[in-house]
Order: structure tokens, then sequence, then C-alpha cells
């Protein structure tokens, strides 16, 4: 061992042995450092939670077909010809079929549609989805928890769970939808996703109600395989020239949750940073008391020969101990309190979603480098200190 | 150079001068100071609180530098030297005995001992056999785990004085040793530091108040307005 390394060991040995003549003002720099991991954890493991949530909701067996420019269903259009000439096709093209040689596939169209419930003054802004016999099917975890399915052109309606829940809607009531009533017969679960906060009905009754002959949105089609996918998008460059999108569930899922995650990171880090800040200048005064308290046991050392780079060292790695021991802290308390914690936000098609934070290892890791930051970066300017006491004066004082 | 130095000592300040700035004025201590010390001497500094004894201790020491002059030890410069030369040169030529002690609280009476030791290229095993030894020598025999607090003055001075010559030094500074002491605690550091002095050969430097430790030095020297008057030579 290379004396500076044995001097700067003992330095900090000795540091950390007078901790508990500062117990309160070292236990609150590590509280401040736990606090700012705590906070950025909880934000990461949000976004992080969002994300995890809306793939695993998303299928990678099950296209989403989507026309226009657009990889939203608001603003796209798919026409005729195109699902017509898709149907006409007799060899594979990468999507099931049913036992009479079909397509397994939804036209879909949304209109988005008020309620009001009874008594309430305010309406609120919902998705109504019209689609083929096949849709509900062509989405993986839904099932009809209560009633059954809307029948083929008749205006009968199944409610997504969580609406019929926060409006309180049975089975057998009817609700007007436009300029015309419905009769719900039916309730479905979606696994708490963003299909729970829809109504859906038979595509040609939303059509008419609502003045859309002839209109489809987007194409459902459940994929033959998962691997399927370029199968399908190959076939339909062939078909037609008008630009479409085909992309797996999964994916679209995917890309809609990342602006929403990235949205949670960007107000989750300005605060972390901004609490980061604090905590340093909250470490800086920490560590300048440290200094200031072993001034005379710094200046003795120093006086037998020690070098000033282990005065350095001894002071910045106790600052960024403390600083480990916040990041340890704050990892547990994050782990104990975010991981697995129910939340929800507004998803796609503005329906509430929910979801659970996921404290990953990526999350721990990079709440932990700022905690540690706080200690580099506070401990820096007090080790410098460390090494220009004026020996003089501080032998001076009664050690 | 380790040997060139323990062999020969000879401590040479010629036209020192230092000051401080006090409240923006400047305070002159020392205006034109001269002084020898031959290696082996063992010297007394008195002289009213303020004249400076201090500050020539820490500029012999390498703590504090003087404005202008050259203070040579051995075949060294101190005025010349970097800071962290300095320190080198402390680490390897010198033992420091302070007033209050000064050992580190949290650490035991053999760790207070070993920290020199630790600048020097020993194992472990070196480390703490030279520690054994130092602590027999100034009689704390199977204290080595104590810790400091619980000691007596007389005691704590004596590791104080053990931490000083573990790494053998030719050189001993003492800033008031027995300042702190009763007068039979003082009386055993005192004929230590004799005993390191005449059977050692360590050339020691030790400012004090005390007359009656002055008188355990082989002579002693009187600060006065800056500089030095002879008081008294021991008859040996
Ligand atoms: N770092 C410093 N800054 C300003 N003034 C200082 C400093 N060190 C010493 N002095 C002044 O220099 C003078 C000499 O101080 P020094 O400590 O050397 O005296 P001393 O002889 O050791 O006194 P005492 O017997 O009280 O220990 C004093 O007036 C002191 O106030
Ligand atoms: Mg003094």
């Amino acid at each position: 061992m290379s004396s500076h390394i044995r001097q700067s060991f003992v330095m900090t040995r000795a540091n950390i042995f007078s901790l508990p003549r500062r117990v309160s003002i070292s236990l609150s720099m590590v509280l401040s450092v736990a606090l700012v991991v705590c906070v950025l954890a909880g934000f990461l493991s949000m976004a992080k939670g969002f994300e995890t949530a809306l793939q695993s909701a998303g299928s990678p067996s099950v296209a989403v077909l989507l026309g226009g420019g657009t990889n939203q269903e608001t603003g796209s259009d798919i026409p005729a010809s195109v699902i017509r000439t898709l149907e006409a096709k007799t060899d594979d093209i990468g999507v099931a079929r049913h036992d009479d040689g079909s397509l397994i596939l939804s036209r879909e169209i949304v209109v988005t549609v008020d309620v009001k419930p009874v008594g309430a003054d305010a309406g609120r802004t919902i998705a109504l989805r019209g689609m083929d016999a096949a849709g509900s099917s062509i989405r993986d975890n839904v099932h009809v928890s209560d009633g059954r399915l809307f029948a083929s052109g008749t205006r009968e309606i199944v409610v997504g769970d969580r609406f019929a829940r926060e409006l309180g809607l049975l089975v057998g009531e009817t609700i007007r939808l436009g300029t015309v009533d419905w009769l719900v017969v039916g309730r479905f679960s979606a696994q708490g996703s963003a299909f729970e906060s829809e109504i859906w009905a038979d595509l040609d009754a939303v059509r008419s109600a609502f003045d859309r002959q002839g209109q489809v949105q987007s194409l459902r089609l459940r994929l033959a395989e998962a691997t399927s996918l370029p199968l399908l998008q190959s076939q339909l460059s062939t078909i037609t020239t008008t630009p479409l999108i085909a992309v797996s569930e999964a994916d679209l899922y995917a890309a809609q949750s990342g602006r929403t995650a990235s949205l949670i990171r960007l107000f989750g880090w300005p605060l972390a940073l901004l609490m980061a800040i604090g905590a340093t200048a909250g470490a800086l005064n920490t560590m300048m008391n440290s200094v200031s308290d072993r001034t005379v046991e710094i200046a003795t050392v120093r006086a037998l020969g020690f070098s000033r780079l282990s005065a350095f060292m001894g002071t910045w790695i106790e600052a960024i101990l403390l600083a480990a021991i916040g990041v340890a802290c704050g990892l547990t308390i994050s782990w104990l309190a975010f991981n697995g914690w129910q939340a929800s936000t507004i998803g796609a098609n503005n329906a509430r979603m929910a979801f659970q934070l996921v404290v990953t290892g990526d999350v721990m890791l990079i709440a932990g480098m700022l905690g540690l930051a706080i200690g580099v970066i506070g401990g820096a300017l007090p080790a410098i200190a460390a090494t220009r006491l004026p020996l003089a004066t501080a032998l001076r004082s009664r050690g | 150079m380790t040997s060139s130095l323990n062999h020969d000592p000879y401590i040479s300040l010629s036209k020192i001068t230092k000051g401080y700035k006090i409240s923006g004025d400047d305070v002159p201590i020392f205006s034109n100071l001269d002084l020898e010390i031959p290696g082996g001497d063992f010297v007394a500094i008195m002289g009213p609180s303020g004249s400076g004894k201090s500050t020539l201790l820490n500029m012999l020491a390498g703590i504090d530098r003087p404005d202008t002059g050259s203070l040579r030890i051995g075949t060294s410069r101190l005025d010349q030297m970097s800071e962290a030369a300095r320190a080198s040169w402390r680490a390897h030529f010198m033992g420091i005995i302070f007033q209050f002690y000064n050992l580190l609280p949290m650490l035991n009476v053999a760790e207070n001992v070993e920290l020199p030791l630790l600048l020097k290229p020993l194992s472990a095993k070196e480390r703490r056999s030279r520690v054994e030894k130092v602590l027999d020598l100034v009689g704390l025999t199977g204290r080595a785990r104590q810790y400091p607090k619980l000691m007596s003055g007389g005691q704590q001075q004596r590791v104080g004085i053990a931490r000083a010559i573990v790494s053998d030094p030719a050189l001993l500074l003492c800033d008031e040793p027995t300042g702190d002491l009763d007068r039979k605690s003082a009386d055993e550091v005192l004929e230590m530091l004799r005993f390191l002095n005449r059977e050692l050969g360590k050339t020691i430097i030790m400012v004090t108040h005390d007359p009656q430790a002055a008188l355990y030095a082989k002579r002693t020297l009187h600060l006065d307005k800056g500089n030095f008057v002879e008081e008294r030579r021991a008859a040996l």
C-alpha cells in the first residue's frame, strides 16, 4: 500500500470514528440525500411502471392498421378498396382466418360522445367504438363481465367496467349517445387497460347514428403468428399505394406510453435536480462543519507530516460515505414504498389508466448516482478547505 | 539523506525576519534573528508570552515560514522548500510534542503512536513492533489498546512523546510539553526528555514557561524583543 493510500485510509477511519460528535448534522445530510433519491426513484419508477403496463397490455400477435399518415386512430382513414382487396386474397398474408376461410379482422371507428350521468351538470367525453363482431375477440385479456355482447345491426352497447363503475351504469338501462338511445346489454373488463373506459357497439349502428357511412379508421387483425407482421406489411405494399401503417398492438401502445412516460420524467428530473442542489448545499454545510470540528486533528497529523492529499481524501470520502448511506436509505425506502404501488393516469383516448410503479435496477442505479453526486460535489469544497487549514493557527487551540 | 541529517541536525538561523498582519497592521515578531544550535543539544527557550517562542518553533518545524532570512537544518534549507517537501521532511527527521498532547481521541494509544510510521515504507508487522518498543520506552507497556481520554495528562504526554520518537527522528521540538501537567508528571516527562537527549542523542528544543523545566536542558535561551540572550549553560 502506498503511503498516500495509507494516510488517506487512516484519516478516513479517524473521521468516521469521530462521526458521533456530529451526529445530528451528519444525519441531516443523510436524510436530505435519501429524500432526493426517493423523489427521483419515485418519478422514474412511475414512468417505468407506466411503460411496463402499456407494453404488456398490447399483444404482439394483433396487428393494427392505420392510414392517412398517422399512428393514432384519430385522423386515421382506411379506404374501403384496401379492405376489399385484402379480403379477396386467398393466399397467406400473415393473418389468421376463420373456419370459413375469411380473415379474422375488425373494422373500427371511434367517435367521441358526451355522456351526461343522471343528475350531473357536466357531461363526460368518452370514446364510442364501432366494431365488427370479431372486435372483442381480437383483444386479448378482454372478457364480458356481465350480460352479453352487442348483436349486429342493433343499437346495443357494451360498456367498459371502469366507465360503468364511474357512471353507475347497469345492464338493461338505456343512455343517449348523440341523437339516439342505446341499450346497455353488457359490461366488459379489460384488466384495467385503456379499453375499460370505452363503449363498444356494432360498426354499422355507430356509422348510421353518427353519419359516418362507409368510414373505417382502423383495422384490427389477428396475426397467424407473432412473427407474421412483416409478411402482412409486404403484402400491403403490393396491393395499394396508399400509405398504410401496420404495427403490432404492443408497439402501438409502447409508442403511446413513451409520450406519457417522457412527460413524467420531464416533470420528475427538474424537481429531483432542484432538490439535489439544495441537498448539495446542505452537504457542503455538513462537511464544512466536519472540517472545523476536526481542525486540530487535521492540523496535528499534517504537523506529523501527513500530506494535503490525505486531508482532502479523508474529508471527501466521509462526504461520499454519508451520501452513500443516504442513497442506501433512499433506495430501501423507495423500494418498500413504491415498488408495486398502484397509480393511475390519463392514457390513450383520454381515458384513465391504471398501472403499477416498478423500482427497477435502472431506476435504482440512476437515483443512486444522483445521490452519490451530492456527496461527491458537496464534499469537494470542504475537502479542499481541509487542505488549506493554517497549521500554526490550528495548533494553537487546545486539541 | 536520512543519515546525513540524523548525524548532524545542526540548526542555523540567519537574519530571520517574521511578522504577522494583525487587523491591517504589520506586527514584527523577529526583525533580525540569528541562532545556532549544534546537534545533540538540549535547549530550553523561555520568554514572555507573545515574544514569539511558538512562532520560532513552528518555523523550525516547517509549519510556518520566515518572511526573509535563511533557515538551515542539517543540509536542508527549510525556508526554500515547498509545503509538500516540508511535510515529508517533518515526517522523516522531526518529532513534535505538543502542550495539549494533540492525540486523536478516536484512535487508541497504539494507533496514535503508529501515525508517523504510516508515512514510511514499513510493513504492518514492523510498525507494530516499533510501536511496542517505544511504548515500553515511555513506560506504557500494556496500554496499547487504551483510549487517550481515559488516561492522565502525564500518561497522555508520554503517548505524545512516544509518537514523536517512534520514527526515530534526530530532532525533537516541544512546545510547553509540561504546560498542562502537575509537578510530578512534569518531572517524569522532563526526565524522559533528558534521557532521550543523553542516551539516544536526540537534539531537543523545548519552549517552556517553567524555570524548573528549563533546568533539565543543557542550556537556556531567553527570547526578548525578538532576539536571544543566553541565560544559563549547564555546568556539565
Ligand atoms: N497566525 C497568526 N496570526 C496573527 N498573529 C499571530 C499569529 N501567530 C502568532 N501571532 C502573534 O505573534 C506573536 C507571537 O506569538 P507566539 O505564539 O509565537 O508567542 P509565544 O511566545 O509562543 O507566546 P505564549 O507564551 O503565550 O505561547 C503574538 O503576539 C501572537 O499574537
Ligand atoms: Mg506559545
